[in-house]
């Protein structure tokens, strides 16, 4: 109905849909009641008038007209206000769901931009059915908008196939609401924004270095592992190379390994393992290596996915691109895990000391070779940084030793033996603090036992304020100079004084109640 | 305010009373009793005063024998005292 403002001169679609309903309020409740009133009023009257009055023909008719007019003027207005599907609800409903738009962000104003083009080109249309064929006109401009991110694109398609699906249910739109369609449109994807939270699977899907990073992940930590070990126990590396070469080589790994944050470590801890080798393993061993590896690596993927497998020989892939002797080196890797759980099986390694107790657990999981990669300090160095990453998987909790379990009872008691050494202001002996605790609890059960007979003395089966005033009283603390409120005050922080000691308050109350 | 206003910056002390712990202790000994709301803080309050007294005690203890460091000997005859003291 109000053409008047122009959608591009406003560029907050709440402004406009304002300006809307407010135009739109020409024929609002009241003066439809009113109106209808009046309209009551005047077939009233006509009738009255009818009654009274001589009777025309042209002078019924006339009036019958009117009065149809009327009526159906009436009808028209009342069905509307009936209705409850109008567009101007839907456009209040819209206003009251909506977030209040900040004008500051640049993107909805962008994308207000081609949608009051699409608004003028749709008013000439001027077709409910042509519903349909404007959304495909709204996503190129929606794409045009600068600074969209390609999910974001993704998620306005989707956004505007639930609105379609809406639109489809039979949303009646009146030919004279049409401008506000898009803009109706725009204010859906914004609410449908809050509502419709992408789902990080298709995410995933999409990039699938990030689902399948743990595996590959784990099948050369472990194999870095063994090539250390292997490494440890069948040459001596002098550790100034390999602090050197790996910190070398770090930088030029992760450039050409792919922008995933869990490959990166892989790679760079790959490498520098394999540089902390000055002497390359036997090739006859790597040989009889090689297969083990193979089903170290089939038995450790296993656990993983398909994809992991395939992720795995794309990452080897380029590694093997830009050095011949990795790929061996790999495979040594790999094998050495194998070596290592023969290895660990039979005797004990000097290095791997703490992660003995996960040895048992190697040949059966894989989140065991997480472990792997912080025991062995030989040249690893670049690996520490992994070990925050690595600590991430859901990896098995490395146990620092037994941890010392302590009666909570006594750690209860800590509390008040803390307190003992304050007051006492001087050193005092392992033996006395001990001996402090058994003090405390023998005087626990005196105060238990004396509390009892309180509450029985007074024939009550819960333990009263009153109970412990008389106890501290007989103990000689409370006295007719210092009350228990002068006890408390002195010795408990304010909140505890709050609840112990009633407090007048204004409007004639009392807190805590007596 | 008390004499324990002034802390050193070494020992953080918790003014804050262990009620779990306390209502636990009391739930222990005596499962057929029950304890009010605020009863739990009046017994924080005599165990502070006990504490308070013991340590005075033992320190007393202390100085008698001219010791720097308080020994077992110290807070049993403290001990001695003080809970005969505090029977109620």
């Amino acid at each position: 109905m109000a053409d008047s403002p122009s959608p591009d001169s406003e560029p907050t679609t709440r402004t406009l849909l304002r300006r809307v309903l407010d135009t739109a309020d020409v024929r609002s409740p009241r003066r439809r009641r009113s109106a209808r009133n009046a309209i009551q009023r005047s077939v009233f009257e006509t009738t009255s008038s009818r009654s009274l009055g001589s009777q025309t023909k042209t002078s019924v008719r006339r009036r019958s007209h009117g009065a149809r007019s009327i009526g159906r003027l009436a009808h028209v207005q009342a069905s509307a206000y009936l209705e409850k599907d109008t567009p101007r609800t839907l456009l209040k409903n819209i206003l009251l769901t909506a977030p209040e738009s900040s004008i500051m962000m640049p993107n909805p104003v962008v994308k207000l931009v081609p949608l009051s083009q699409v608004v003028q080109s749709y008013r000439r249309e001027s077709s409910q059915g042509s519903l349909e064929l404007q959304l495909p006109e709204l996503d190129p401009p929606t794409t045009l908008g600068p600074g969209l991110p390609t999910s974001s694109r993704k998620k306005q398609r989707l956004r505007l196939s639930v609105f379609q699906q809406e639109v489809n249910q039979g949303l009646p739109l009146s030919q004279g609401e049409v401008p506000n369609f898009p803009y109706a449109s725009f204010l859906f994807t914004r609410s449908l924004n809050l509502t419709f939270t992408t789902p990080l699977q298709p995410q995933s899907v999409r990039r699938p270095g990030l689902a399948r990073r743990p595996p590959t992940r784990r099948a050369v930590d472990v194999g870095a592992l063994l090539q250390d070990l292997q490494d440890n126990s069948v040459a001596s590396a002098p550790p100034g190379d390999s602090l050197r070469i790996p910190v070398a080589t770090q930088p030029t790994n992760i450039v050409l390994e792919d922008t995933q944050p869990f490959s990166q470590p892989l790679v760079s801890s790959f490498p520098s393992v394999h540089h902390s080798l000055p002497h390359p393993p036997h090739t006859g061993v790597e040989d009889a290596e090689r297969t083990l590896d193979r089903r170290t690596w089939n038995s450790g993927l296993e656990l993983q996915d398909h994809m992991s497998r395939t992720d795995y020989a794309t990452t080897s892939s380029p590694i093997s691109e830009l050095q011949p002797p990795l790929p061996e080196v790999t495979e040594a890797a790999g094998s050495e895990e194998a070596v290592r759980v023969k290895e660990l099986e039979g005797s004990s390694e000097d290095e791997d000391t703490s992660g003995e107790p996960a040895s048992p657990e190697l040949a059966t999981s894989t989140p065991e070779l997480l472990q792997l990669p912080p025991p062995p300090g030989v040249g690893v160095l670049p690996s520490e940084p992994l070990e925050p990453v690595p600590a991430r998987l859901p990896s098995r909790p490395r146990a620092a030793g037994p941890r010392p379990y302590r009666d909570p009872y006594r750690t209860g008691l800590s509390h008040y033996v803390k307190l003992f050494s304050f007051h006492a202001k001087m050193p005092m002996e392992k033996k006395a603090v001990e001996m402090v605790e058994r003090c405390l609890d023998k005087y626990f059960q005196n105060l238990c036992n004396d509390l009892e007979v309180f509450a029985a003395h007074a024939g009550r089966k819960t333990v009263k304020p009153e109970d412990l005033e008389l106890l501290l009283r007989r103990q000689g603390l409370v006295t007719d100079e210092v009350s228990m409120h002068v006890l408390v005050e002195q010795h408990l922080p304010m909140e505890y004084r709050q609840l112990l000691i009633p407090c007048a308050f204004s409007g004639n109350s009392v807190f805590p109640a007596h | 305010m008390a004499r324990s206003a002034t802390v050193s910056q070494r020992t953080k002390i918790k003014r804050t009373a262990p009620r779990g712990f306390l209502r636990r202790v009391f739930k222990r000994y005596k499962p057929h009793l029950r304890l009010e709301a605020r009863g739990d803080l009046l017994v924080h309050l005599s165990c502070l005063l006990f504490i308070r007294r013991l340590a005075e005690e033992s320190r007393t203890n202390a100085y008698e024998n001219k010791c720097s460091i308080i020994n077992k000997d110290h807070v049993v005859d403290a001990a001695k005292v003080i809970l005969k003291k505090s029977r109620g």
